[in-house]
């Protein structure tokens, strides 16, 4: 079997400071990880590696400018078999339209395919869209929120996916795209210094927007339906306020707050 | 980790910055600052998933090649995983005092030892099954390494060795869960004009008949690992656990304390850019008579000279590690960089002597700095200083030679040999 697992490079939200006067995310200075997210994703796959007898290759792929070649070498290091970034002038300010479209091309390429892994969102720009939207250029199942993998059999798969009430299960024929969203107790394998060195050796490839065909004007900027106007913080909330009494005491200051307010 | 980052990782491969990340997400699992000054308060019994657990990282002995159960990663990349290593353990004492001896003479060991050492000891001790170390210090010779009384006689095709070996690093660890020793000893006469000369190096596994454990030493720091010694009484070994060539151990020994030492300067380097980070951390924050205590010169420019040093230290162990990779590959280096000649090793020696006289100090200078400027907060052990101050400490007094010695190799490559003071 064949999984691809697609991955994007974002800004260490951990690190990431808001420029009080523009509102705007300061980039300078802030390391890159692998978003936490496809981590998961990506984790998930290797698993199932781990788990199955069957011979599975993992292929992880990236949009993103040449850096973003160290998320794909971590990806290696922690059980991908072979990585290819996607990587082109031409694919730069893509939306979730041009981004997807450029992943699904890429996918294609690859050949018969059996999953598409990919995190549930990205932790920069927190669309969840560019899953689905892969799913919907190959035209695949895609099943989204999705938790655990609990087996896959007879071309069918098998997953445990988050709802607004709990948790479901849900199947659906191979091949198919999988959202992942990890769960709070998540503990993400850290790849070893052998892995790190054995991942230098595994196939790497960088493509362009030749290599995907179709024309120039369907990719990045160009190709991108929706476009962003400005991004800006919101404005901070204030300090708000604890009320720390015992319940009936505490009912009633808030009630006084209310009014006072002129809320109720 | 604390919040001010002073790393400056752009001189890093990519694989490097891996290794850090991994080793750092590693220890917020496994090693956090309370766990380090826990382990150096508790002493023995010494952390033993740490072994198992830094083993299994892959930070032990990456530079002994590949085909021997190693990674046959450069001295550059080793001195990499060093540096973050003593930032994760700013006390030297369970991580970085492992890491360093372990690779430091199992790399040198691995050069010079039988097949049979090498599946025995060696690739257990890379897995984290076994410790392996050095024991060439006795009661009467610390920094005078000629001057030892221990003896080795040939008996048939082996050896019999008798003696005491002082202050040896994890002889209780080796105790628990096997290993042995480079053990170095006479195999023939002192030689008043030459007394280097006739020592002889063995491998003596921990477990021989006739080799008595002593007490542990009861140290000032560096408590998670172990220092001991042990008696030789009749141990047998055979011939091929010889390490090298007989009456040459005094220079395969040098060469093993080179390949410590520059490890130990690397996790130094680590060490005090850490100190730096969690004072500035704390300096920032700390109002005194209405501005925090890094607006104030007296605190900031002191701060500032270690942050210097400690980045002129990087720079320092980072070009050493460079003469290292072309002492053990010299056909490919010369080949590669179109030079007439290599680094001899004397040369390499005072590069590396120049490391371990500075850079421990450093960070032992940073500790007792940062305490300084913490006052009553970073004399107490709720912050790393103190626990930091008496490990990194072992490494200025002795642990892989004094820092008197390391400028006695100095002034010998500099001034010349005439003016060596003790011969
Ligand atoms: C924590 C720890 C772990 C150790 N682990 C090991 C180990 O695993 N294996 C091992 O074999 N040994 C080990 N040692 C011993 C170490 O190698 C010795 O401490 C070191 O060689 C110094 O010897 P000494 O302590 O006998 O001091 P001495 O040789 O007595 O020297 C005392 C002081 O005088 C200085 N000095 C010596 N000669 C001169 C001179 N000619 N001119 C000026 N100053 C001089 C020294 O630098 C030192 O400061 C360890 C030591 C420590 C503290």
């Amino acid at each position: 079997m064949r999984f691809v697992v697609c991955v994007k490079q974002v800004p260490d939200t951990t690190e990431v400071e808001v420029d009080p006067e523009t509102g705007t995310i300061i980039r300078e200075g802030v390391p890159s990880v692998l978003n936490a997210f496809d981590e998961f994703a990506l984790n998930q796959a290797v698993d199932i590696k781990e788990k199955m007898e069957e011979n599975i290759e993992i292929i992880a792929i990236s949009m993103g400018p040449p850096q973003a070649k160290e998320a794909l070498n971590k990806c290696l290091a922690i059980g991908a078999d072979k990585a290819v970034l996607l990587t082109d002038k031409v694919f730069a300010g893509a939306d979730t339209w041009a981004t997807s479209l450029t992943l699904a091309r890429a996918i294609k390429k690859l050949g018969k395919i059996d999953l598409v892994f990919v995190g549930q969102e990205a932790s920069d720009g927190n669309t969840a869209q560019v899953g689905p939207e892969v799913a919907a250029h190959l035209g695949i199942p895609q099943l989204t929120f999705v938790t655990s993998i609990e087996s896959i059999e007879d071309q069918n798969i098998i997953c445990k996916k988050e709802t607004d009430e709990g948790f479901i299960k849900i199947e659906s024929p191979l091949p198919s795209l999988i959202a992942c969203m990890p769960t709070p107790g998540f503990v993400p394998k850290i790849p070893n210094i052998r892995e790190i060195m054995k991942a230098k050796r595994k196939p790497y490839e960088e493509w362009d927007h030749k290599k995907l065909g179709g024309d120039s004007s369907e990719y990045g900027l160009e190709g991108s339906e929706s476009v962003v106007i400005k991004t800006y913080s919101p404005p901070p909330k204030g300090k708000g306020i604890k009320v720390e009494d015992p319940p009936e005491k505490a009912v009633n200051k808030l009630m006084e707050y209310f009014e006072k307010e002129g809320i109720l | 980790m604390a919040k001010t980052k002073l790393s400056d990782d752009r001189d890093l491969t990519e694989e490097q910055r891996l290794f850090r990340e991994s080793i750092l997400d590693w220890a917020e699992r496994n090693m956090p600052l309370d766990r380090v000054i826990k382990m150096n308060r508790e002493g023995h019994p010494y952390p033993k998933d740490l072994i198992k657990g830094l083993a299994d990282l892959g930070v032990i002995m990456g530079t002994v090649p590949e085909e021997r159960g190693g990674m046959g990663l450069t001295w550059k990349d080793q001195a990499v995983i060093a540096d973050v290593i003593g930032y994760i353990d700013p006390s030297i004492a369970t991580a970085a005092g492992f890491m360093a001896v372990e690779t430091g003479w199992g790399f040198t060991i691995d050069r010079y030892a039988n097949e049979e050492i090498r599946e025995k000891y060696v690739k257990p001790a890379i897995r984290g099954d076994k410790f392996i170390g050095i024991a060439t210090t006795e009661p009467g010779g610390g920094s005078d390494v000629s001057n030892f009384k221990c003896t080795a006689e040939k008996d048939g095709d082996e050896w019999i060795l008798n003696g005491e070996k002082t202050f040896i690093s994890g002889v209780e660890e080796a105790k628990e869960i096997g290993g042995g020793y480079w053990v170095n000893v006479r195999t023939g006469p002192k030689l008043p004009e030459a007394p280097h000369k006739n020592m002889t190096a063995f491998f003596v596994p921990i477990d021989s008949e006739g080799l008595t454990p002593t007490e542990p030493y009861d140290d000032a720091g560096r408590n998670a690992i172990s220092t001991g010694g042990f008696i030789m009484e009749d141990v047998r070994v055979p011939d091929d656990y010889m390490l090298g060539e007989k009456g040459k151990g005094f220079y395969h020994t040098m060469e093993g304390f080179d390949n410590a030492r520059i490890l130990i300067g690397a996790s130094s380097v680590g060490v005090t850019r850490r100190l730096l980070e969690e004072a500035a951390d704390y300096i920032k924050e700390r109002e005194v008579f209405g501005n925090p205590l890094a607006k104030y010169e007296a605190i900031q420019f002191e701060f500032v000279e270690r942050y210097t040093e400690m980045e002129a230290s990087r720079l320092l162990v980072e070009k050493t590690a460079e003469m290292q990779d072309v002492r053990y590959d010299e056909e490919g280096w010369l080949e590669r960089s179109g030079k007439a000649q290599t680094y001899k090793p004397t040369e390499i020696a005072k590069w590396i002597s120049m490391i371990k006289c500075k850079v421990p100090h450093l960070a032992k200078d940073t500790a007792d700095d940062a305490m300084h400027w913490l006052g009553a907060a970073g004399y107490s052990s709720e912050y790393i200083f103190e626990t930091a101050w008496k490990g990194v400490m072992s490494y200025c007094v002795g642990a892989e030679g004094g820092a008197n010695i390391q400028k006695i190799v100095i002034g010998r490559e500099t001034l010349g040999r005439d003016y060596v003071p003790y011969k």
